[in-house]
């Protein structure tokens, strides 16, 4: 964490501040300095700023053409992300707002699909007229997800049963752009637009994912209750605001004990005042949360430790419970240096580990090369650079991040309640359009 | 469908399926056993006149039965066979269609008239998984693969492919190719996979090849394993040729990612609890006292031909092995990479 203090320092604050007054180009170019710069670093404050932003693009661009506006988005999704690519929230939230209008313009599209589908006679590779009836009926059962394998953005053909689509008709396979088959839907999609405002319906489904960043600790915390039982010894790390709430949730009822890894030297001090509940100085975390009682407040014994002890803990521990920074797609995640320690500790001890993260979190990105999630940071923190003599003779170094396998973690508690690590893959696809993986 | 007239001029009248499932398999070495047995369906389907829903699917599922009995390990075929009738079945059931009679002659007529291009598909999902499974040959990895899995060796020869372009990736390879069985007659034939390190070593990719007794020693080498599957199963695991799975525990146990890579049609609806589950009789632990061996030999030299064809005994190049879902990373397929939890789920789109 940055010892960013003085509210002159440029943040998600003066981000957000800004979008309202300037041209939205300028906004798109200061996000993206703020991201090189990682003066937005927070999984949430990065998400949040670029759904802001992402809004703004929508509203500015003067269009009601869904193909258009996938086009900008893209455009400036794919900027925003080369500007941090290990901020993955930013592509997931990029991800959503295009699965947003693809969804609008599909919806608007599936009144006069069967008549369309029906008008589509001529097929080049099917000879025979017996096969047109097929094309009508497949047309109707599957004519929403084959509609979006049509876009000329699409990257995969999502079919409605993937394991069929060796067998499917061969018009499901015409998708490249260009084809007669594959230009009337397109056709339409710009010609049919009027009937409805979808620039208004996908301002409208940013806001709803805005309004689910803001709740989301809350609905995390909701769950706290079914997993923190009373006496039991609970183990954190670092400072998360998502934790936090978990555990102020479960004080309210009950008496636990909190042992909490301080996360030297990335965090401690962010660490160190949650647990004294003083005021971070930290203008991203400055809401309303940052007001909140700490947890000695409630009546719960909170134990700070070296992150050095925490093995040595752990057989006294009931419970694990962590945040992260994101979650990838196989089930493993991306979260502050230590963490792994402590759920290989974990394992050792047969401890469960719990990991609270909001669904905006999970990335649909596969982790083909671990080592380049892991973020390095600033090699003073771990040695001062007045240590001069030192640091000439020595390589610091100062991982920022931990890649967490999979199989180290029980259980993911997300806004949408608990899952297993293997079932993942599930609520990413329900969550992300297949085409939208490689933006 | 140059090939369906081809093989229906020269076999007699009555179609064989197994005969033309086998001549499909020796006449394409590039098509998998489920492909093979979903061709098989369509060119008998185009020798029978059945003409109701009924009737072509009791004729569907006698012959699927019957190839099934005459092929000595039908998992991979069955996955191909379930396809092709459930995909019968789940397109007539559809709701809001036509009536049945004129639905039912139009998917037939697709399916007849498009044999061909179901093999090209399947040949095409080689292709899309090699583009997903690229991201996982890195520059400077070493990749150990075992058997003559043509995915795995498409996959490869796609990441070496790119040498020299901009794109280039420098890796390794070590294959474990299957040492010489222990019968005679089988030292003359090339170990299977042989091919595959030629073209690799063509491309400029070093490739080690060592014996599967070399695996454990070797795998300290390898950055992560990629192997093929003849079927993957309901659970996530696999089935693939022997030794996979021993494979797959050294890597768990070294803490080694191990990839499957498999096309979607092999997915199998089947629940294996263990290696003895399978629904095949492999006859690999063969337990013998001396007074066996003698009784065999006897046996031997009374029959003079050595034993009817389809209860030849499958040698340990034929027999198959069962790799659980837990020891596999992630399974890399043509509808993108999956984890093992995710196949159970593409099974019961197609089932329920």
């Amino acid at each position: 964490m940055p010892a960013t203090s003085g509210p002159l320092t440029p943040g998600l604050a003066s981000f957000l501040k800004t979008l309202k007054t300037n041209p939205i180009d300028t906004s798109i170019d200061n996000l993206i300095s703020l991201l090189k710069r990682r003066q937005i670093r927070h999984s949430r404050s990065c998400a949040t700023a670029t759904a802001y932003l992402l809004r703004g693009v929508i509203s500015a661009s003067r269009t009601n053409d869904a193909s258009k506006l996938i086009e900008r988005v893209q455009h400036v999704g794919r900027r925003l992300m080369a500007a941090q690519p290990r901020e993955m929230v930013v592509g997931n939230i990029v991800r959503r707002v295009l699965g947003l209008i693809r969804d609008e313009a599909e919806d608007d599209r599936e009144g006069d699909f069967n008549l369309s589908e029906a008008g589509s006679e001529s097929q080049p590779q099917t000879p025979r007229g017996l096969d047109d009836p097929t094309d009508a009926l497949s047309g109707r059962h599957d004519g929403s997800d084959r509609g979006a394998s049509r876009q000329p953005f699409s990257a995969l053909t999502a079919a409605p049963i993937s394991m069929f689509s060796l067998l499917s008709h061969p018009e499901a396979e015409n998708s490249l752009p260009g084809t007669p088959i594959s230009a009337s839907p397109s056709g339409r999609l710009l010609g049919h637009a009027p009937t409805k405002d979808i620039r208004a319906e996908v301002l409208d489904g940013i806001s709803e994912i805005i309004d689910e960043l803001t709740q989301v600790d809350d609905q995390i915390a909701a769950y706290a209750l079914d997993h923190i039982h009373s006496n039991e010894i609970i183990l954190t790390h670092t400072s998360s605001t998502t934790v936090q709430k978990f555990l102020l949730k479960a004080a309210a009822k009950r008496k636990f004990t909190v042992i909490h890894a301080e996360s030297y030297p990335n965090n401690h001090e962010a660490t160190h005042a949650t647990v004294s509940g003083a005021n971070p100085h930290d203008d991203e975390l400055l809401s309303t949360e940052s007001f909140q009682k700490p947890l000695i407040a409630l009546g719960i014994t909170v134990i700070l430790i070296p992150d050095s002890a925490v093995f040595a803990l752990m057989s006294r521990v009931n419970k694990v419970i962590l945040g992260t920074h994101s979650v990838l797609a196989n089930g493993g995640l991306v979260a502050a240096a230590g963490t792994r320690v402590i759920a290989r500790a974990a394992k050792v001890h047969q401890t469960p580990v719990v990991v609270v993260s909001g669904v905006y979190k999970l990335s649909p990105v596969y982790p083909f090369d671990f080592d380049s999630l892991i973020e390095y940071g600033d090699a003073s923190k771990v040695i001062e650079y007045e240590d001069g003599d030192l640091v000439d003779q020595i390589d610091v170094q100062n991982p920022l991040y931990d890649y967490v396998p999979a199989e180290l973690i029980d259980l993911y508690i997300t806004n949408l309640g608990g899952h297993a690590p293997s079932y993942l893959y599930r609520i990413v696809s329900d969550h992300y359009r297949k085409e939208d993986i490689s933006v | 469908m140059a090939a369906a007239t081809s093989t229906s001029s020269d076999v007699a009248k009555p179609f064989d399926i197994v005969a033309t499932y086998n001549e499909l398999l020796r006449s394409d070495p590039d098509l998998t056993m489920p492909i093979a047995a979903i061709e098989a369906l369509v060119l008998l389907l185009t020798h029978s006149p059945s003409s109701t829903i009924s009737e072509t699917l009791d004729l569907l599922e006698k012959s699927t039965a019957h190839l099934k009995q005459s092929i000595p390990n039908p998992i991979g075929l069955s996955a191909g066979t379930d396809l092709f009738q459930r995909y019968l079945i789940t397109t007539l059931q559809r709701p809001g269609q036509l009536g049945p009679a004129g639905d039912f002659n139009a998917i037939r007529a697709h399916l007849l008239s498009n044999g061909r291009l179901f093999i090209r598909r399947a040949k095409e999902s080689r292709d899309k998984i090699a583009a997903f499974g690229r991201g996982f040959v890195r520059d400077g990895s070493t990749v150990l693969t075992n058997g003559g899995s043509r995915v795995v060796a498409s996959l490869l020869q796609q990441a070496a492919g790119e040498k020299g372009g901009p794109s280039a990736v420098r890796f390794r390879v070590i294959y474990v190719l299957s040492s010489a069985k222990g019968d005679v007659e089988g030292s003359s034939a090339e170990p299977e996979g042989m091919e595959t390190v030629r073209a690799l070593r063509e491309k400029g990719v070093p490739v080690a090849t060592i014996p599967e007794s070399a695996v454990a020693y070797s795998l300290g080498k390898a950055d992560m394993v990629i192997v093929g599957a003849e079927g993957v199963v309901e659970n996530g695991g696999i089935v693939s040729r022997m030794g996979t799975y021993q494979i797959g525990l050294l890597a768990k146990a070294m803490g080694k990612p191990f990839y499957v890579v498999a096309e979607s049609h092999k997915f199998v609806r089947l629940y294996p609890l263990g290696q003895y589950d399978l629904p095949i009789e492999q006859r690999v632990i063969d337990f013998k006292t001396e007074e066996d061996v003698a009784d065999e030999a006897k046996q031997q030299e009374q029959q003079t031909q050595p034993r009817t064809p389809d209860v030849k005994s499958p040698d340990s190049h034929d027999s198959v092995d069962y790799t659980p879902p837990h020891l596999i990373s992630a399974l890399i397929t043509d509808s993108g990479v999956l984890t093992p939890s995710a196949v159970s789920e593409e099974l019961i789109k197609i089932w329920f």
